[in-house]
């Protein structure tokens, strides 16, 4: 199994839903979290997140745009941050998620120092390394409706920019539209690997053009007038 | 990357110990005397020192030291747990040579517990190198220059503490300058070729660049274009994060240059010249050995301060 996420860079309009929702399930699980903030009421608020959402600016004007680009830990097949982890803390599910038991972790920084996605935030209060979990603890509680076995990121955005779902599966819902859309792993020349899928833009549908829109103009015009010349 | 000076401090201080260590274990394996009998156990003990005083500071760096004693679980594939089981090993098996040595015993014992030492030293050189040059996402320290230049350095400046204490208690030693001398341009040659091949990289083939880093050839673009730049428009975050604590060390490249030649000159120059023209009195060379110690303390700052992480390009580094 290969458990990931699918992020269609297309619908997602950068509201940060998800990595507050993801804040807010992790904050208060028992894989992961406390995830501790930093003066969160002071001047200079910081802590840590599991997921976090960048904007870029692609291309210049006319022919730019606005890319927002939410990310997470990828659960590469090709893990580094856990062949380096010296304790065992971190490790790798059958189901091919990448989690850190937070009782062994001596937090030393190397797992993060090997992941080039930067997916990895170490919590200053804690001492030991924090990751998104995939939502482990939602994804298998069969306490919560079918629909709901799903993680919190992937429920919050309002898009529907979000998919979860096994990649080693080629009938999943994630494996076929990561094939029609296009699908990609980010840096794959590092070699890791990654699980989750980041889905293009669109082709977007030709906007009407100058000469489109005087054509529009004459036969509004000639719509507007022929009334008048019949009369 | 943060240049955390826990982490600078132990690999200068238990670099120039085990360098030390295995230069005594070397020169006691020696069929002719190359030291003088009172310089070996002082230089045991002295190098043992230099490496305690590296480890705690390493055990600094860790968020949660409580749980340090479960690093011995990974070696088969984590550097960093081979460095916890070797630096483990290293003492007590230093103390039993200390106890041989120091007992005169010559013979079978006293080679094989030398060669052993000599192997641990040398093997946790390298441990300490390859956490860096295993790093993928670091690439100035991926290459055999990163170890090359550990293990060197790390013998080098154990000579110019060895030769403080040859002077001290042995007068003229002739062989060791002659020695230290080599090592200290073998450690020069290594570190001018690490610098070389960041700056060659640099410019290189394998750059990543931001384009890549968010999938603008795979077709993260405005439509009706193949080749777009990109930029970054807004972090997501207005405080500093773990991210851009760790990993976004700016250097500003003037001060690089002048880190650079206080490395140079107080790591290599000084100590070379002294080791060809010097005066040879044990207060001298250890003025010497502690110039080039603060000279090693600059190179290995550097070390950290001039890596860029791959995670840089998301934060907005146009190539890395």
């Amino acid at each position: 199994m290969k458990l990931g996420l699918l992020i269609d860079l297309d619908t997602c309009v950068g509201c940060h839903a998800c990595a507050t929702a993801c804040k807010e399930w992790n904050a208060s699980s028992s894989v992961s979290g406390p995830l501790s903030d930093y003066q969160p009421f002071g001047a200079e608020p910081s802590g840590v997140w599991l997921n976090r959402v960048r904007h870029y600016e692609v291309g210049d004007y006319p022919a730019s745009k606005t890319i927002n680009f939410p990310m997470s830990c990828l659960h590469c097949a090709d893990a580094d941050c856990v062949s380096v982890c010296p304790t065992g803390a971190s490790y790798k599910r059958a189901d091919g998620i990448v989690l850190v038991d937070q009782d062994k972790c001596m937090g030393c920084n190397l797992c993060a120092w090997a992941c080039p996605y930067g997916a990895r935030e170490l919590d200053e209060a804690s001492g030991t390394m924090k990751k998104c979990t995939l939502c482990v603890d939602r994804i298998y509680d069969e306490l919560l409706p079918p629909e709901d076995r799903q993680p919190a990121c992937v429920l919050a955005c309002p898009t529907h920019a979000r998919m979860f779902g096994d990649f080693d599966d080629p009938e999943s819902e994630v494996s076929r539209v990561t094939a029609e859309r296009g699908g990609f792993g980010l840096l794959p020349e590092l070699g890791y690997a990654p699980v989750n899928r980041y889905l293009p833009p669109r082709e977007p549908k030709a906007l009407p053009g100058v000469d489109d829109a005087r054509a529009l103009l004459e036969r509004g015009l000639a719509s507007l007038a022929s009334p008048a010349i019949r009369r | 990357m943060k240049p955390a000076l826990s982490i600078v401090f132990f690999t200068v201080a238990s670099g120039a110990g085990l360098g030390l260590l295995a230069l005594l274990a070397l020169a006691d394996l020696c069929p002719v005397p190359l030291l003088s009998p009172a310089v070996l156990p002082r230089g045991i003990v002295l190098a043992l020192l230099l490496v305690a005083a590296g480890l705690a500071s390493s055990v600094l760096h860790l968020a949660k030291p409580s749980n340090a004693w479960r690093s011995f679980a990974r070696l088969r594939t984590s550097w960093l747990s081979r460095e916890a089981v070797l630096a483990a090993l290293l003492f007590p098996l230093a103390f039993f040579y200390l106890l041989v040595v120091s007992f005169g015993a010559a013979g079978v014992r006293r080679a094989v517990s030398a060669i052993v030492i000599c192997l641990l030293a040398w093997g946790l050189l390298l441990c300490t190198a390859m956490i860096y040059a295993s790093l993928k996402p670091i690439r100035q320290w991926r290459t055999a220059w990163t170890p090359a230049a550990y293990l060197l350095l790390g013998h080098w400046s154990g000579a110019l503490v060895l030769l403080v204490l040859a002077i001290g208690y042995g007068g003229e030693p002739r062989i060791w300058a002659w020695l230290a001398a080599a090592l200290g341009v073998a450690a020069l040659v290594a570190k001018l070729g690490y610098w070389r091949h960041g700056a060659a990289d640099r410019r290189g083939k394998s750059v990543l660049t931001l384009e890549q880093a968010i999938g603008v050839p795979q077709g993260v673009r405005p439509p009706g274009v193949s080749v777009a730049q990109a930029r970054l428009f807004d972090a997501g975050h207005t405080q500093r994060t773990f991210l851009t604590d760790e990993f976004i060390f700016r250097l500003a490249r003037r001060h690089a240059q002048a880190l650079r030649g206080a490395a140079l000159v107080l790591g290599f120059v000084i100590p070379l010249i002294w080791l060809v023209a010097g005066p040879r009195h044990w207060a001298a060379a250890l003025a010497v050995a502690v110039l080039a110690l603060a000279g090693l303390l600059a190179e290995r700052w550097l070390f950290f301060a001039d890596a860029r992480h791959t995670v840089r390009l998301y934060h907005g580094d146009a190539r890395t």
